[in-house]
């Protein structure tokens, strides 16, 4: 076998050498910051993923060293490789931004926004893309679309109005169960999750689909409306688990165990898979044995009161655009509740914006 | 010129003996003395190029076909025919089935192909039987199975019906579907030819395609080379419906102008009704309409002929396409708003629904277009129209996106004040039809881009 290869390449003027076979999205991913596209429907541990969303486009504007013409189209960089002396403009492309905002606007115009009930409000995918990327407004005028009401089960519950199609809880029930049972019916804006005549998911690691999930299509029904997720605390814990790793995010208020997810890195994929029996039958602190609070990133509204343990945010703007941006203000100087002195998990019961006054 | 059709009206020329009489599977005899090196080379001489749609040139597609040791290579044969417009694979199946077969055998046996594929169109019932029935009599008279001819080769084609969706005559959609999943067409990289039908290298040809290859080897690339003109080589099948007097299927060698095949009494025989001509779609439901003045002369003035070239020169902003040869002309009471809304309609039905732009742009449009056709429009639609179909062109995994932006731009590029009349005027526009305005006035260039 010849050495393994690396390639160069450049994403909005910031160069970094990667192995062949890399793909655009995991060399930006790689690099951090500004520079990394928004992915959807990709998802690094399922294989066969990306590619559908659209929110991941680049603009190649190099091919690479042996062939330097730009590509004609914009690519999906999850799924485009890197050549070497490749050079990719993602924020630095209007021709990008224009795109994906319309990509965005398009992922919305049929998305209830039903956020203030939905349980993944907080930790959305979509909710984080259209406060980056997307308009004001809509332009849309017509009915949103609706489709009837499918129970799946007692675990999880299905809201297809909110489901963006991107096919990642198809890759996982086929990658980490033996028998697939729900998949995509019909096709074009009428296309929709299903189970075959109603059938119920079972199976003991069906439970991912939950997190692999971007958006609320699919959430949780032991937690269903227990709690907003900003206002539990992320405790990463582990068990002696026959079936999976054991390794686990539990989401607490005090000593009560509200929820049970997998460990999600900074890009919001599951680090390792987890079973059905940790995530919706071991709901109490006894069960498992607490390592400390999980790594939380800095913009989440998730670290909202409780600093510990979160992550600073990786800039790279200035990079990119070749000079330092004016800050005109700095949210966390002037808040009166992003306060870094104030840890919510510390309070008892419900927080209260007067627990931040009293801690003045 | 005929060469595809050239005994099409022969009184039992859908079977066997009669086929066979009439000098059928020639080619195949003449293959089998030549290498499959060398039969890939007369098709990149004839300069055949696809009749699906895209116009690719054959025998390069042919040659970037991967041959790994050991790895079994498959001819697939696109007979999924749905385009609107579009019916002459179902004529060249239907009823000369084995001028496809014998097509089939010669390119199979050029590709290394042992089990060859034809995908048909669900809705084609009546003609699987025709082709089964053919592929019955040839295997019967030594053409198909082990060892043809004592040459060593072995080749069967198998029929398979689809379900009656577009989107699986897109080929990597099609591949989904021939291997039994749903037809959604597959991200690209990696191509057909390297990882098609169960990952395995694999062509996909039109049936037109497949069927000239017949009278290339037969008469020889270069000479086939010579009929047309300029990188439209050959003789191509039109589908002609809409309002003319002679609908049907034309085999044409591409030289005549646009005019003359419209108007004259060998080809469409003129409008029908004593009507004008308003617009026409010359290749495809898929492909830009234009208006009678840059349809019958280019931007520049020039006679448009109905070859590759010609057909598209101006680019989008005054051509259009070959496409897939559906031909489909308009007299002045028809509505083009009408018309690009069923077209919307057709689109957002058939969009797999993978990827965002196309599944929800779609809709999107049939719906403004709605409104503006039964008079509820508003002026802005038309910009948002405009928006839309330019957000989902070039941002989508396969084509179909495109085909879906194209008609809706060109209508609006060349036809913006009808559907400004539309707005205008709600209750005129449900009672009359615009008409023909200046579309068949001297040329004038559309100031959108
Ligand atoms: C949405 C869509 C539908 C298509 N339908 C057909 C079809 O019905 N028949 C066909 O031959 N090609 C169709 N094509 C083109 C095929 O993808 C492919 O290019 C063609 O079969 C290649 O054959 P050719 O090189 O002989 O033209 C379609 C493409 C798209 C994007
Ligand atoms: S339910 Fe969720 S994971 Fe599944 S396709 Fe829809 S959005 Fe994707
Ligand atoms: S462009 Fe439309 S039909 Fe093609 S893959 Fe995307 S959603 Fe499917
Ligand atoms: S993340 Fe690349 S297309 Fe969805």
């Amino acid at each position: 076998m010849s050495e393994q290869q690396n390639f160069k390449v450049t994403i909005d003027n910031i160069t970094i050498e990667v192995p062949a076979g890399t793909t655009i999205l995991n060399a930006a991913r790689m690099i951090g910051g500004e520079v990394t596209p928004p992915a959807m429907c990709y998802y690094s541990k399922l294989e066969g993923s990306g590619g559908k969303c659209r929110t991941c486009l680049v603009e190649v504007s190099k091919g690479s060293e042996k062939d330097p013409r730009p590509m004609p189209k914009l690519v999906a960089s999850c799924r485009t490789t890197v050549m070497d002396g490749m050079e990719v403009k993602n924020i630095t492309s209007e021709k990008v931004l224009d795109a994906r905002k319309g990509v965005v606007e398009m992922l919305l115009i049929n998305h209830p926004l039903d956020c203030p009930i939905c349980d993944q409000a907080g930790e959305c995918h979509l909710q984080d893309l259209s406060y980056e990327h997307g308009a004001s407004g809509t332009r849309y005028e017509f009915d949103r679309r609706t489709f009837e009401k499918e129970d799946i089960g007692d675990y999880i519950s299905l809201h297809m109005t909110r489901c963006i199609l991107c096919y990642r809880c198809v890759y996982t029930a086929d990658q980490l169960t033996n028998k697939r049972e729900h998949g995509i019916l019909d096709r074009g804006d009428h296309a929709e999750i299903s189970t075959l005549l109603g059938k119920s998911l079972d199976n003991e690691f069906i439970g991912n689909v939950i997190d692999v999930c971007p958006v609320g299509a699919l959430t949780d029904k032991t937690f269903r409306f227990k709690n907003r997720v900003w206002f539990t605390k992320p405790v990463d814990a582990h068990r002696d688990c026959p079936t999976c790793s054991g390794k686990v995010r539990l989401w607490m208020r005090g000593d009560e165990v509200f929820r049970v997810t997998a460990r999600k890195d900074k890009w919001g994929e599951v680090e390792e898979w987890i079973c059905n029996d940790c995530r919706f039958h071991k709901k109490e602190t006894k069960d498992w044995v607490i390592e400390g609070p999980s790594k939380i990133d800095r913009h989440s509204v998730i670290s909202q009161g409780h600093y510990v343990n979160t992550e600073k945010p990786h800039v790279l703007i200035d990079k990119v655009i070749g000079k330092q941006p004016k800050l005109l203000l700095d949210i966390h100087k002037v808040s009166d509740v992003n306060r870094r002195d104030v840890d919510l998990s510390k309070i008892e019961g419900p927080a209260h914006s007067d627990d931040f006054k009293k801690n003045q | 010129m005929k060469l595809l059709l050239e005994h099409a009206h022969v009184e039992g020329i859908r079977y066997y003996d009669t086929y066979r009489k009439h000098g059928g599977y020639r080619s195949v005899e003449k293959a089998f003395k030549m290498t499959p090196e060398e039969i890939v080379e007369e098709v990149k001489k004839s300069g055949l190029r696809g009749r699906g749609g895209a116009g690719f040139p054959t025998g390069m597609k042919w040659s970037f076909l991967a041959k790994p040791e050991g790895v079994p290579r498959h001819l697939v044969c696109n007979a999924d025919e749905s385009e609107p417009g579009t019916f002459k694979d179902r004529y060249l199946m239907e009823f000369i089935p084995h001028l496809l077969v014998e097509g089939l055998i010669v390119s199979s046996f050029a590709l290394g192909s042992n089990a060859t594929y034809i995908y048909i169109r669900g809705e084609y019932a009546w003609i699987v039987d025709i082709l089964e029935q053919a592929i019955a009599e040839a295997r019967n008279n030594g053409w198909l199975g082990k060892n043809i001819l004592g040459t060593g080769f072995d080749c069967e084609i198998y029929v398979q019906r689809g379900g009656g969706a577009y989107i699986c005559g897109e080929e990597t959609a099609l591949i989904e579907s021939l291997e039994g999943k749903r037809g959604n067409p597959r991200i690209k990289p990696p191509f057909p030819a390297i990882q098609g039908v169960w990952m395995r290298p694999t062509v996909v040809n039109n049936v037109e395609t497949l069927a000239a290859v017949v009278p290339i080897i037969n008469m020889g690339g270069d000479e086939y080379a010579k009929i047309g003109v300029g990188r439209s080589t050959g003789t191509k099948l039109l589908s002609v419906c809409g309002n003319v007097k002679k609908p049907g299927i034309y085999e044409i060698d591409m030289t005549q102008s646009v005019e003359e095949f419209i108007f004259s009494d060998e080809y469409c025989g003129g409008i029908a009704n004593g009507k004008k001509l308003k617009a026409c779609i010359p290749g495809g439901s898929s492909v830009p309409i234009l208006p009678a003045n840059l349809l019958l002369k280019t931007a520049k003035g020039e006679t448009r002929t109905m070859s590759y070239e010609s057909l598209s020169d101006g680019g989008f902003a005054t051509g259009s396409m070959m496409g897939s040869g559906g031909f489909i002309v308009f007299d002045e009471d028809q509505c083009v708003v009408r018309h690009t809304m069923t077209l919307a309609r057709f689109y957002n039905h058939e969009s797999c629904g993978q990827c965002s732009p196309c599944r929800e742009g779609t809709g999107w449009m049939y719906k403004i277009l709605k409104n503006i056709e039964y008079g509820k429009g508003k002026m802005s639609d038309i910009d948002l129209l405009w928006d839309i179909q330019r957000k989902i062109e070039g941002n989508t995994i396969c084509p179909l996106g495109d085909a879906a932006a194209w008609p809706v731009a060109a209508a609006i590029r060349h036809f913006r004040d009808e559907f400004e009349w539309h707005v205008l005027n709600p209750e005129e526009s449900q009672k009359r039809n615009y008409g023909l305005a200046h579309y068949a006035d001297p040329i004038h260039i559309p100031a959108t881009a």
